[in-house]
Parts: structure tokens; C-alpha cells; sequence
């Protein structure tokens, strides 16, 4: 064991002690029976760094120096402006807001998979250096003579040490990393509890300099560069969100709707900048109205309406769809709900043969589907988070081409403040259908998963929960970009009546 | 070896696993009057099969597509298509999108006279919103499966790309002739021109990215298997 190694492998794990201080400040933790590597598997919604303090700026710049590509979106999609800022300051939709602590601790889990930026790395230790210095515990890791692997350095240090700290330390160490799961499994608490995902106000993308979409694309893009250097042995990237969202299409779609956005917002402005006295009153308050359909503040606290299936979206999508009046349909949209929606009932379906072997016959009599090989549960929740990402990337395009025609169509006979009324009641449809969804295929997944163990299965489960409650974000995030789009579509209708 | 597109549109996520992986990424654009044919002609391409017999509607402003296409054994590019819709309304939408494009297919419909004609005022167009280089286009008559009613011939057609420095391909999405090379073709030189050097990559442009950081590979190498070398 190298001198270097063995001080990272030291600053590693008073990285967790320190982690294990703040779980032992907030109180008791109730399982223990978690490791660290579950936190791993679920994603914490990617977040625009920008709004950080100065170290973590230069963590960011760093990295985005470090993959040329990286730069190159930013800047690339840049060329149309950076803008986010006043628009996504209306946006109400939100993410929790995670304690600093624990995103640390999930997000260390993240990059260490992949490949961790240096400075990143070096502030880290520094804190952690100074935290261990008044630690107990941290003296009590330093001197365990077993600690082991002392060749895993580099891209994978941070990952190996942690799982190796939790071996050799115990208890102290794994409440530590608790603390992300129980931030987790709050949230799927909350999730189940209220049963509308994305819907609670907590201060998500306001501050924030970036657009969604180039949120998005960087964790996509770490997604792709960790997928590209370690293909082999990802097996959890199986289901990675960002990667399947791209691949439906959904972030070219998300970036053609905000750059559609960015361009209404600019018009308006100008139009804004020529009026003057009543005119501009009179604009403002029109556009004011139009602002507070988006507002979306009515479904808080939306009864529990669980008895909804079937048809009922699809008809409800599709009448919400004519009252917009634009050429097209909302058909991709509804037909991935729809096949979504088979595969849950498909694997529970599955999961009930397995639970009452004797109807397994029967099925078969039936001639029901060919006798389907058993799926595990990680080939259940790969599906689940691949229907959530096809849902979510395609509400996203029927956004985008409804801005689009509302924009470039020839049908303006529609008041705009009904459209923003249908999208708005769409945008609910939508997520309440997310929040559905994931809990379908969560019950999939328990029951599937009776015989694993909870640390394989709940963090499968807790991922379909996070991620629809993401989808549910984003769509609420694309929806707020269509406000733009609706206020210059007035703006022009207005005009046209006067002429 | 033949350039041939990858299906990677399998069930579960490993399609998406797999589709990270990448030697270069070419943003295309695909440019031609209304109705000539091209969103049928990349559905074809990217998703392997004839979007079916019922009338599809319009594009509305841009559509995206993306597929991989393997260059030389083992070298994979990940084409980015821009779908852009014919329709004149939709123009200012379009127009955003040449400027992130290295090249693309330049679309009429054989049975179709004036989409022919409007050629010229396509590539002018591209012209003017081309930055930093000039696109790479390739002129494709669409719809060769309707032989009698064809309106502009072959040598025509070959005429007017040859004048323009452009390959000429007859294609049709139905029958499933040429769909793959035109695409294939177009990727191909592309690459030619990337691995010259008179394409490159460069910041704040789509239109061509390269693979990530080899250097990981080694790092990731060196930490999983200390004291073996590196094979290659």
C-alpha cells in the first residue's frame, strides 16, 4: 500500500464519518440493514451547479474543460441565449430540495462511478481532513488494520473505499450513508402519502441560470461518459432515466420548446417595450391573466381520485387536445400510456402466476401470453423507468409541437387563456398518470420481489418513485415554457383584431 | 466493409446503454419541399420499417431521430437528425436548425416537378445559415418507386447535383430501395472529411462531436487491474 493511497483511502472514509456526524446530529436512524451502494442505483434529479459558491463553480468548470463535449453543448445550445433565468424563476414546479449533506452523499456514490473531477475531489478531502481531525470515530477508521484494497485508486477510489468502510467500520459508517436513503425513503413516503409526485412546492429550478434541458444533457452526458468507460460492469445504468429520456427524443424536443420559449419571451418584451400608459396596462393585466392559469395552484390538494383507469386518460388527453385547436394529435402520447400500462398489468399479471402456482395452468389453458420467462426485478424496474422516461419525452414533444402550431398555425380562433386552461389541466393529467404509474409498477415490484432481500428491492423501488416524480417535474418545467409561447400568440391575436 | 445502420431499439434499456457509445456524433438535417417524403425516409432509415399505409400528417416545425450507423468495423457514429417540416410557415423554426447541421439530404419527390425546381433555393438557404462550414448535402429523388409518374429524370437530377458538388441517389421509403445508402453514403463522406481534418470539431457547434476521454478507459483500466497492462 502506497503512502498516497493509503491517505486517500483515509480521506475517503472520514469522508463518510463526516456524513456519519451529520446522520448522528439529525437524530436516530431506523434500518440498518442498508448498505452505501443502494443510493447509487437511484438518481437524485439532476441540478444546475451554478448557483453554488465559488468551489463548487470551479468543480464545474473544471469538468466541463475535462469533456470537450460537455463544453460544447453548453455553449453550443448557448447560442441561443441564456435566458433561463427570468423564465424559469416562474416555473413552479420543483424537486425537494435535498440537505447538503446527503446530496453529497449521493452524488459522491454517482460520480464516483464515473470519473470524478480532481478539484472536486481535493476540496473534498480538505474538509474532510479538517472534520476528521476533531472526529473519534475518524481516528477509530484510521487505525483498522484491515483496511483492504489498496490498488482500487483513481476513477473508482471513492466508490471502492466507501463500500470498504462500510465493511470494516459497521454500524457507525452505514447510518451515515442512511442518511441519504432515509432522505429517500421520505421522500417515497411523501410520494406515496400524497400520491402526486412532482407537485410540491419546494424551491426547485428558480434559482437557477440554466435551462432544463442543459440539466438534463449534462447528466445525460456524465451518464454517456460513465457508460462509455465502463460498459462491462454497469449493470444499474441498465435503466438510466436520462439516457432512455434522449433516446425517445425527449430532450431535442424539450431544447426546440425552450428555444420556441426563449424566442416568444423576447417578442413579448419587445412588444411590452413599444406600449406605453393604458396600452401597457391594459397588456400587462391581460398577460397577467394568461400567467395565472399556469399557475397550476389549484391541485395542491386534489382529492384522491385512485378509482380513474382505463380509457379515462386517454379521453381526457384527447379532449384536451381538440380544445387546443392545433393540427395535431396527441396519439404517440396516449399509445405509450396505453402500452405502459399493459406492462404493469402484464407483470403483475406475472407476479400473481408465481404467487398462486395452481393458476398457472390455467392461464396457460387460456393460451395467455407464451409462457413468459420470470422477470427479475431489475428487468421490472428497467421497464418501468423506460415507460416513465417515454411518457415523459413524449408529453414533452406534444408541448413542443403545440407551441410550435399555436405559434406557426393557422388556427387562432382559439383565446388563449383557454389553451393555457387545457394545457394546464393536461399538464395535471399528465402527472397524475406519472404518479399512477409509478405506483403500479412499484406494487409490481413488491411483489416480484417478495423473496429478495429489501436492500436489492427497495432501492428499485424508491427509483421508480424518484424518477416519476422527476417526470412530473419536467413536464411542469415544459409546460411553464409554453407561457411565453401563449402571451405572444395573444399578443398577436390582439393584433390581428385591430387591424 | 459496408457501412451499415445499427438497430438499437431493443426492449429494456440496454438499447440506450449501447447507444452511448460512440467514435463521433454527425447532426444531420434533412431539407425538401412538403411532401416530398422525408420524415417516411428517416422514419425508414432510423427505425427500420415504412411508417405504414395510413396518410401521416405534416411535420409540425422540426422532428428528431437518431441511430447508429457502423462506419468500419467496430467504429460506430451516432447520427442526430433534424426532421424539418416543408411547410413555408414553419420556415423561422427550420432555419434554427442548419447552423448545428454538418450536412444532411437535400429531399424532392421524383413525381414532383416543382420540388425539383425549388432545389437551388434550399441549398441557398442552407448556404446562407451554414457556420462554420458548408454542409455536406446529398441530392436524393424520393419516391423512385412511382416510375410512371416521374416528372424529373435521372440525368437531370445527376446534372444539377454534379453542378453542385453533390452526390445524386434515387430512393423510395415504400419499397425500401436505396433508404439505407443514402444515409450510409452521406455519413461515410462525412467521416472522410472529419478524419482529414477539413471537418472538426469545435465548441459552441452540434454539428460534430467526438467520442469521450479515452484517457478514463486507461484510468479505469489501470485502477481494476493493477500490475496487468494494458492489452492494446
Amino acid at each position: 500500500m502506497s503512502q498516497k493511497d493509503n491517505k486517500s483511502l483515509e480521506e475517503d472514509t472520514c469522508a463518510l464519518d463526516e456524513n456519519d456526524q451529520k446522520a448522528e446530529d439529525t437524530g436516530p436512524t431506523e434500518t440498518d440493514d442498508v448498505e452505501a451502494e443502494p443510493a447509487a442505483m437511484t438518481r437524485k434529479r439532476p441540478e444546475s451547479k451554478t448557483s453554488e459558491p465559488s468551489a463548487m463553480q470551479e468543480a464545474l468548470d473544471q469538468k466541463v474543460q475535462e469533456s470537450s463535449s460537455i463544453k460544447q453543448s453548453q455553449t453550443g445550445w448557448g447560442y441561443w441565449g441564456n435566458w433561463g433565468k427570468n423564465l424559469l424563476s416562474t416555473a413552479s414546479a420543483t424537486v425537494a430540495t435535498v440537505g447538503h449533506g446527503i446530496s453529497n452523499v449521493i452524488e459522491k456514490a454517482e460520480t464516483s462511478l464515473g470519473i470524478p473531477s480532481p478539484s472536486e475531489l481535493s476540496s473534498e478531502a480538505k474538509n474532510v481532513t479538517e472534520e476528521c481531525q476533531n472526529s473519534a470515530i475518524a481516528s477509530d477508521c484510521k487505525g483498522d488494520p484491515e483496511n483492504p484494497s489498496p490498488s482500487i485508486t483513481g476513477a473508482f477510489g471513492m466508490f471502492s473505499t466507501i463500500s470498504t468502510a462500510v465493511q470494516n467500520t459497521g454500524k457507525t459508517v452505514i447510518s451515515g450513508s442512511l442518511d441519504a436513503l432515509e432522505f429517500i425513503g421520505k421522500k417515497t413516503m411523501d410520494v406515496i402519502a400524497e400520491g402526486d409526485p412532482g407537485f410540491k412546492k419546494t424551491k426547485g429550478l428558480m434559482n437557477r441560470n440554466s435551462t432544463l434541458s442543459q440539466i438534463l444533457r449534462e447528466a445525460k452526458e456524465k451518464e454517456e461518459q460513465r457508460t462509455a468507460t465502463e460498459v462491462s460492469m454497469a449493470t444499474e445504468t441498465k435503466a438510466h432515466y436520462g439516457l432512455l429520456f434522449d433516446e425517445f427524443q425527449g430532450l431535442a424536443h424539450l431544447e426546440a420548446l425552450e428555444m420556441l420559449s426563449r424566442e416568444s419571451e423576447l417578442k413579448v418584451k419587445s412588444v411590452i417595450g413599444t406600449l406605453s400608459g393604458a396600452e401597457l396596462d391594459a397588456l400587462k393585466a391581460e398577460l397577467e391573466q394568461l400567467k395565472e392559469a399556469f399557475s397550476l395552484a389549484e391541485f395542491c390538494d386534489d382529492e384522491e381520485d385512485e378509482k380513474e383507469e382505463g380509457e379515462d386518460f386517454t379521453r381526457e388527453i384527447k379532449g384536451l387536445f381538440s380544445q387546443l385547436r392545433v393540427s395535431t394529435k396527441p396519439d404517440k402520447l396516449t399509445q405509450a400510456r396505453s402500452s405502459a400500462c399493459e406492462l404493469a398489468h402484464s407483470l403483475s399479471m406475472q407476479t400473481a402466476k408465481e404467487e398462486r402456482p395452481k393458476e398457472v395452468d390455467q392461464q396457460v389453458g387460456f393460451g395467455d401470453a407464451e409462457q413468459e420467462e420470470k422477470k427479475s426485478v431489475e428487468d421490472i424496474h428497467a421497464s418501468a423507468i423506460r415507460s416513465l422516461a417515454e411518457l415523459t419525452a413524449y408529453s414533452i414533444e406534444v408541448f413542443h409541437k403545440t407551441a410550435a402550431l399555436v405559434l406557426h398555425g393557422q388556427e387562432q380562433e382559439v383565446l388563449a387563456t383557454d389553451r393555457a386552461k387545457a394545457l394546464s389541466q393536461m399538464t395535471i393529467v399528465l402527472c397524475k398518470e406519472l404518479s399512477f404509474l409509478s405506483k403500479g409498477f412499484a406494487t409490481c415490484l413488491t411483489a416480484a420481489g417478495v423473496e429478495e432481500k429489501g436492500d436489492v428491492l427497495n432501492p428499485l423501488i424508491t427509483g421508480v418513485f424518484l424518477e416519476a416524480s422527476n417526470s412530473a417535474s419536467y413536464i411542469q418545467d415544459a409546460f411553464q415554457l409554453l407561457l411565453p409561447v401563449l402571451q405572444l400568440s395573444h399578443i398577436q391575436a390582439q393584433a390581428e383584431l385591430t387591424q | 466493409h459496408r457501412p451499415r445502420r445499427l438497430l438499437h431499439k431493443a426492449s429494456g434499456g440496454e438499447g440506450a446503454l449501447d447507444a452511448a457509445i460512440w467514435l463521433y456524433q454527425f447532426c444531420l438535417i434533412v431539407l425538401g419541399d412538403s411532401t416530398v417524403g422525408k420524415s417516411c425516409l428517416l422514419h425508414h432509415f432510423a427505425e427500420g420499417r415504412f411508417p405504414g399505409p395510413a396518410k401521416t400528417d405534416p411535420t409540425v416545425g422540426v422532428d428528431f431521430y437518431s441511430c447508429l450507423v457502423e462506419i468500419e468495423p467496430g467504429k460506430r457514429i451516432k447520427l442526430l437528425f433534424w426532421d424539418t417540416a416543408g411547410q413555408k410557415r414553419f420556415r423561422s423554426i427550420t432555419r434554427s436548425y442548419y447552423r448545428h447541421s454538418v450536412g444532411g439530404l437535400l429531399v424532392f419527390d421524383i413525381t414532383n416537378r416543382s420540388s425539383f425546381d425549388h432545389v437551388r433555393d434550399w441549398l441557398e438557404e442552407a448556404k446562407m445559415h451554414a457556420d462554420p462550414f458548408q454542409l455536406v448535402f446529398n441530392l436524393v429523388g424520393h419516391k423512385c418507386d412511382l416510375e410512371s409518374q416521374r416528372q424529373v429524370s435521372r440525368e437531370e437530377a445527376e446534372e444539377l447535383a454534379s453542378a453542385c458538388g453533390m452526390r445524386y441517389i434515387e430512393t423510395s421509403a415504400k419499397d425500401a430501395t436505396n433508404v439505407e445508402e443514402s444515409f450510409t453514403v452521406l455519413t461515410t463522406d462525412i467521416y472522410e472529411l472529419v478524419k482529414n481534418g477539413e471537418i472538426t470539431a469545435q465548441d459552441g457547434w452540434e454539428g460534430v462531436k467526438t467520442e469521450y476521454v479515452p484517457d478514463a478507459v486507461h484510468t479505469l483500466e489501470r485502477a481494476y487491474s493493477p500490475g496487468e497492462h494494458c492489452p492494446c
